[in-house]
C-alpha cells in the first residue's frame, strides 16, 4: 500500500504518467531538485558555523557562512541549468530475441550555447547502469541504453530518469522520461530444434509443387565431388574461405521437389503455444542462414515462400506478436 | 635528462587530487602562524607524503598504518594543551584531522569531507584575524576547494585548470549580493550563546593598571591601533589631546598601581565633585579590544557614556575620574563621551581628605626625599615649587629616551641623580614622588597622549605608541591640576606628535630616511589605516543592535526578528529571481553569417520595411525592390543575393572570405 502511495504521489508531484511520443522538451517543470546526501550535511555544516560565528561574534564568520549559503544558491541554478531545456528524441529501439538485451538510443539535443556536463542516464528502475555524457553547446549526443528482456511482444521501454549533481555536487537534479517506444522481442529460439521440415516431412496441405531438376531448393555445404555449375557463388562471395568459411553447393529438389512451409498449425497440437512459437523461430533462422525459399504460416498469417532478410523479418515479427 | 614526470601530462585523477591537495594546504597556511611547531611539522610531512604517493600513484596508507598516527597526535595534543575542549586545542584537532583525511580518501563521501572540514578551518582562522587581509585569504581559498570541488563532478569532459578556477570564481562571485543582503538582513542573535572556553580571549597590548619603569616604553613601539576619534567638531590643538584613562596613586617603592575604590562608583549624572565650564568636546571612540575595562577620553570627562550596541547601559566615571564599564573589551566596541578641557577637579576638598595622594613607602629613595625636603625649605608656595621642579627637569641634562638604562631599588634615585635618561613614565613617576614628599598631593595618570589624524577620513588615529603618563598635583582651592613633567623635558613629544622621539620600526624607519618617501608612505599608510578603519566601522562592528538601528533609519519602526526574517527572504528572492533571469535565459546561438543578415535587416527596417518573420532573403528583396531607391537597391540586391548563395548555395566557399564581403557590401549599404 505504502508504495502505491508513493507512486501516486510521484505521479502528482513529479509529473510521471503517460508516454510521450516524438521530441520531449525538459522545460522548468519538469526538471526537480533535491538536495543530495553531501548536500543535506552542507546544510547542517553551514549551522554548525552560524552557531559558531554567534557565539564568539565573528562577523567574517557569519560573511563566510553566508557566502557558502549563497554559493549553495548558485549551485541550484547551475545544476538546474544543466539539465533544464534539454531536448530527447527517442531514437530506434534493437530487436532482439527474448533473453537479450535490448539497446534503446536515446538522442539528447543541446539547443543553448553552454556545455552540459556530467549528466546521468538511464533507466528509472533501480538496478540498471547509468552512462554519463556531456554534451558541447549546440549539438547533440547519442546514448545507448540496454535492457533486458524476458518475454516475446512489444516490450515498452521503460521510464528513463536524466540526472546531474554537477557542479557541486550539493544538489541532484533530475528529470524521467517516458517515451512512446517499444521494442520487439522475438521468441527465443529453441535449441537443438528438431530440422526444418521438409516436403514429405511436414504434413502437407498444399498441391505439392512443380518437381524438377532445375527447381532451387536451398543451399548446402560443399561435398567433394558436387558439380561446380551448382556451387552457390552467391553466398561463397560472402563467405571467407580462410576464415574457416564452407563453400557451399546450391541444392536442388528431387523429383518430389517442393516448398518449404513452415506451418504452425503443423505442429502439434499438444505442444506448448510458446515452444511451438520458439520452435518456428529457430526454424525460421535456421531457413533464412540457409538462404531456402520458404512459406509461412501463422494464424491468419500466410507469407507465400520468399527468401532474404525482410522475408525473415516479418515473419519473425509476426512470431513476436502473435496472440499480443 | 628531465624525469618523466613533469613531461607527462598528469592523468586527470592525479590533477584532481593535487588541486585538493593544494587547496587544503592554502587554508591551513594562516593557522600556521599560531599552532604549535610540532603541527606545523606534522602538517607538512603529512601533506608531502600525500603528495608524493598521489604523484607517484601509489596506495594510500592502510588503516593499521594510520590510525597509531592519529592517536600519536591526539596523544601530542593532549600534551600540549593539556586537554581537547577550548578553542586552541580544537583548532589544532581540526587541522590535524584535516590533513589525516586527505590521507584516507577513497569514496567521493571523503571528498566532501575534507571539503566540509576545509570550510570549517577557515572560519577557524577569524579567531585569530578578521582584517581586511584574512578576509582575502579567505576568499582566494574558498575559490581553490570549491574549485577542487567541481573538478571531481566532471565525468567525461574536462575543461582545462584555468577554466575551472574561473568557474569556481564565478560561482563565489554570483554568491556575494547574496553574501552582503543577508550580512545585513540575516536576524542576529547577541553572542555568546553558552559559556567561552577559558582560552577564548587571547592576550590583548594595551595599558595596564599598574605602571614600572619600562612598561609604557615597551607598549610605545607598538603601532597598533589602540582607539580611532571622531570629532563633532573641530579637533583641539595638540597640547589639549591628553586621553585620560587610568589614576595610579598607589606607590610601592617600585610600581604604580590603581587602587580599586568601588565604594567612590557613583552613577550620578552631574557629580558633586567637579565642575565644568565652557564648551564641551564631544568624541565618538571607536576602541580596539585591549582585554581591560578602562574607557579612555580627553581630560576631562564629563556626563554619560554611552556604548553602543552593548547591553550596558552606560559606563560610570568615579571620584578619580576614570571611565570604566561592566565588562572587559574583548572586542571593538564604540562609544560616545563629552569633555570638557575647562574643569575644576575636588576644589573644595580638603589636604587631609587626599592623604592617599600623599602616600610614600618609607624606605625608598631617600635622595630624592632630601631633595625634595630642600625644595620645600627654598619654596613656600606649592606652585612655586612645582615650576622649579619642572625647571630642574630642563635646565639639567635630562633626556626622553625609549631605551632607559635599567633601574635598581631605588629607581627615582638614580633616575633624577645618576642615569637622568628615561621615558614619560620615569619622569611622571619621579615627579610625583617629589611632590608627595614635599607634601604635594601627588598621583600618576596614565593614557595617551596626542594622535595622528588621518586626512582620508577624518579619523584621529591614536596607537599604542601614543601612551603617556603625566601627573596630577591637588592644590588647595585649585583641585587636581594636570602636569606634564615629560613636556618639560621634551616639549616636542607633546607639541608634535611621538614620531619625532620614536624612531619607527622595520620599513616605516626606512621609509623616514627620505622626505619624499615619508609624504608618499604616509599617503599610503593613511589610505590603508582609513580603510581597515571603515572595514572595523562597516563590517566587524556590525551586530544586533546596529542591524535595528539601520532598520530603524531606513524607515522599519520597531521590528522584531520575524519582520527582518521576513524582509530578508523577500529581498533574497528578489535577488535571486534577477539573477536568474540571465542565467536561465536562452540565448539563441547565431552564427557568424546570419549575425551580419541580421544586422542589414535592422538596417532595412530603420529605411524602409521590415523583414517579416517567414520571409526568406528572396521575398525579401523582392519586397525592397518596390521601396528602395534603384542605387540603393542595387547595393541590397548584391547583399542579398551573396547572403543566399553563402547560406543555401551549394559549395559557397570558406565561410570567413563570405563575411568579410558580406560586411563590406553591408557598409555599402548606407
Amino acid at each position: 500500500m505504502f508504495t502505491s502511495i508513493k507512486q501516486k504521489l510521484r505521479k502528482i508531484v513529479f509529473l510521471e504518467h503517460k508516454p510521450e511520443s516524438g521530441e520531449v522538451f525538459l522545460s522548468q517543470r519538469r526538471v526537480f531538485t533535491l538536495p543530495s546526501k553531501p548536500g543535506l550535511v552542507f546544510v547542517v555544516l553551514l549551522l554548525l558555523m552560524f552557531l559558531g560565528a554567534t557565539n564568539y561574534s565573528l562577523n567574517l564568520g557569519f560573511g563566510l557562512t553566508y557566502v557558502l549559503g549563497g554559493v549553495a544558491m548558485i549551485n541550484v541554478f547551475y545544476a538546474f541549468r544543466n539539465l533544464a531545456y534539454l531536448h530527447l528524441l527517442p531514437g530506434p529501439a534493437k530487436a532482439v530475441f527474448a533473453g537479450e538485451e535490448t539497446e534503446f538510443t536515446v538522442h539528447l539535443i543541446n539547443r543553448r550555447t553552454h556545455p552540459r556536463y556530467a549528466i546521468s542516464v538511464g533507466f528509472a528502475d533501480k538496478g540498471h547502469p547509468e552512462k554519463f555524457v556531456d554534451i558541447a553547446a549546440d549539438s547533440r549526443v547519442a546514448v545507448q541504453l540496454s535492457y533486458p528482456t524476458t518475454t516475446r511482444g512489444l516490450q515498452a521501454i521503460p521510464r528513463i530518469r536524466l540526472q546531474t549533481s554537477y557542479p557541486l555536487g550539493l544538489l541532484r537534479a533530475w528529470s524521467t522520461w517516458l517515451a512512446d517506444s517499444h521494442a520487439l522481442v522475438y521468441p527465443q529460439p529453441e535449441t537443438n530444434a528438431p530440422p526444418i521440415p521438409m516436403s514429405g516431412q511436414g504434413k502437407k496441405t498444399e498441391v505439392p509443387g512443380h518437381a524438377g531438376d532445375e527447381d532451387f531448393a536451398g543451399v548446402r555445404a560443399y561435398q567433394a565431388g558436387d558439380s561446380m555449375k551448382h556451387l552457390a557463388w552467391k553466398q561463397i562471395a560472402k563467405v571467407d574461405t580462410l576464415l574457416g568459411g564452407q563453400l557451399v553447393t546450391k541444392q536442388f529438389s528431387g523429383g518430389s521437389g517442393s516448398d518449404v512451409m513452415l506451418d504452425f498449425s503443423a505442429l502439434p497440437g499438444s505442444m506448448d503455444t510458446e515452444l511451438k512459437l520458439s520452435r518456428m523461430t529457430s526454424w525460421v533462422l535456421e531457413a533464412d542462414q540457409r538462404d531456402l525459399m520458404f512459406g509461412f504460416r501463422l494464424g491468419h498469417i500466410t507469407y507465400p515462400p520468399a527468401n532474404g532478410p525482410e522475408h525473415c523479418n516479418s515473419c519473425l515479427r509476426a512470431l513476436a506478436l502473435y496472440d499480443r | 635528462m628531465k624525469t618523466p614526470l613533469f613531461r607527462t601530462i598528469l592523468s586527470r585523477d592525479k590533477s584532481d587530487t593535487l588541486l585538493l591537495i593544494f587547496a587544503c594546504a592554502f587554508v591551513l597556511l594562516p593557522h600556521a602562524d599560531h599552532v604549535a611547531w610540532w603541527v606545523n611539522a606534522c602538517c607538512a610531512l603529512l601533506l608531502t607524503w600525500r603528495g608524493w604517493l598521489t604523484l607517484s600513484g601509489r596506495r594510500l596508507p592502510p588503516a593499521k598504518l594510520l590510525l597509531p598516527i592519529a592517536f600519536l597526535m591526539m596523544a601530542c595534543v593532549y600534551l600540549t594543551y593539556r586537554t581537547f575542549l577550548g578553542r586552541e586545542a580544537g583548532v589544532t584537532m581540526l587541522v590535524l584531522l584535516l590533513t589525516c583525511k586527505l590521507l584516507e580518501m577513497h569514496a567521493k563521501r571523503d571528498l566532501f569531507v575534507v571539503v566540509f572540514l576545509g570550510f570549517f578551518i577557515l572560519l577557524t582562522s577569524f579567531f585569530y584575524q578578521q582584517t581586511i587581509l584574512a578576509a582575502i585569504l579567505t576568499l582566494t581559498g574558498l575559490c581553490l576547494l570549491l574549485t577542487a570541488q567541481l573538478s571531481f563532478h566532471y565525468t567525461g569532459v574536462v575543461p582545462p585548470l584555468k577554466q575551472r578556477l574561473k568557474f569556481g570564481a564565478t560561482i563565489l562571485a554570483l554568491a556575494i549580493p547574496l553574501t552582503v543582503i543577508a550580512f545585513v538582513l540575516f536576524p542576529r542573535i547577541q553572542g555568546p550563546l553558552w559559556g567561552l572556553p577559558g582560552d577564548a580571549q587571547s592576550a590583548r597590548s594595551g595599558l595596564s593598571s599598574s605602571m614600572s619603569p619600562g612598561n609604557i616604553s615597551e607598549l610605545a613601539q607598538s603601532e597598533e591601533i589602540a582607539f580611532r576619534v571622531k570629532f563633532s567638531q573641530e579637533i583641539p590643538a595638540k597640547p589639549l589631546l591628553y586621553w585620560r584613562g587610568i589614576v595610579m596613586d598607589k606607590f610601592d617603592g617600585r610600581n604604580w598601581s590603581h587602587e580599586d575604590r568601588r565604594s567612590l562608583y557613583k552613577k550620578e549624572q552631574t557629580p558633586s565633585w567637579i565642575s565644568y565650564t565652557g564648551q564641551p568636546i564631544v568624541q565618538e571612540i571607536t576602541l580596539e579590544a585591549n582585554g581591560q575595562n578602562w574607557l579612555f577620553a580627553l581630560d576631562m570627562p564629563a556626563g554619560k557614556t554611552e556604548i553602543e550596541a552593548s547591553t550596558e547601559t552606560s559606563a560610570v566615571t568615579n571620584l578619580q575620574m576614570e571611565t570604566r564599564r561592566e565588562q572587559n573589551t574583548y572586542e571593538r566596541i564604540k562609544y560616545k563621551i563629552k569633555s570638557y578641557p575647562n574643569y575644576q577637579l575636588e576644589a573644595n576638598s580638603s589636604r587631609e581628605m587626599q592623604t592617599q595622594a600623599l602616600q610614600l613607602p618609607a624606605d625608598y629613595n631617600p635622595r630624592t626625599a632630601a631633595f625634595a625636603a630642600s625644595l620645600r625649605q627654598q619654596y613656600r608656595d606649592d606652585v612655586q615649587l612645582i615650576t622649579a621642579v619642572l625647571n630642574h627637569f630642563r635646565r639639567e641634562a635630562y633626556s626622553y629616551t625609549l631605551e632607559p638604562p635599567l633601574l635598581g631599588k631605588n629607581s627615582a634615585d638614580e633616575f633624577l641623580f645618576d642615569t637622568k635618561a628615561g621615558f614619560c613614565e620615569h619622569y611622571a613617576s619621579a615627579f610625583v614622588l617629589l611632590m608627595r614628599a614635599a607634601n604635594i598631593p601627588a598621583r600618576v595618570v596614565a593614557g595617551y597622549q596626542g594622535g595622528e589624524l588621518n586626512s582620508v577620513d577624518g579619523f584621529l588615529e591614536i596607537r599604542q605608541s601614543a601612551a603617556h603618563a603625566w601627573a596630577e598635583v591637588w592644590l588647595e582651592g585649585k583641585g587636581w591640576l594636570r602636569v606634564d613633567p615629560t613636556a618639560a623635558v621634551a616639549p616636542e613629544r607633546v607639541q608634535q606628535s611621538l614620531n619625532y622621539a620614536v624612531q619607527r620600526q622595520g620599513l616605516a624607519g626606512l621609509m623616514n630616511l627620505s622626505p619624499a618617501g615619508v609624504s608618499f608612505f604616509n599617503q599610503i599608510r593613511m589610505q590603508w589605516s582609513a580603510a581597515n578603519n571603515s572595514w572595523n566601522q562597516w563590517v566587524l562592528n556590525y551586530n544586533q543592535s546596529r542591524q535595528i538601528s539601520l532598520l530603524n533609519s531606513l524607515g522599519f519602526q520597531r521590528i522584531d526578528w520575524t519582520q527582518i526574517s521576513l524582509l530578508f527572504f523577500g529581498i533574497a528572492s528578489l535577488v535571486l529571481g534577477l539573477m536568474a533571469l540571465p542565467l536561465m535565459r536562452n540565448q539563441p546561438h547565431v552564427t557568424a553569417l546570419d549575425k551580419v543578415y541580421f544586422s542589414f535587416c535592422r538596417k532595412m527596417e530603420k529605411k524602409t520595411a521590415a523583414r517579416a518573420l517567414h520571409e526568406g532573403p528572396a521575398d525579401y528583396l523582392e519586397r525592397l525592390r518596390t521601396s528602395l531607391p534603384a542605387t540603393e537597391f542595387e547595393n541590397a540586391e548584391r547583399f542579398l543575393k551573396l547572403y543566399a548563395s553563402a547560406r543555401y548555395g551549394k559549395d559557397p566557399g570558406p565561410e570567413s572570405t563570405l563575411i568579410r564581403r558580406l560586411k563590406t557590401l553591408l557598409a555599402a549599404c548606407r
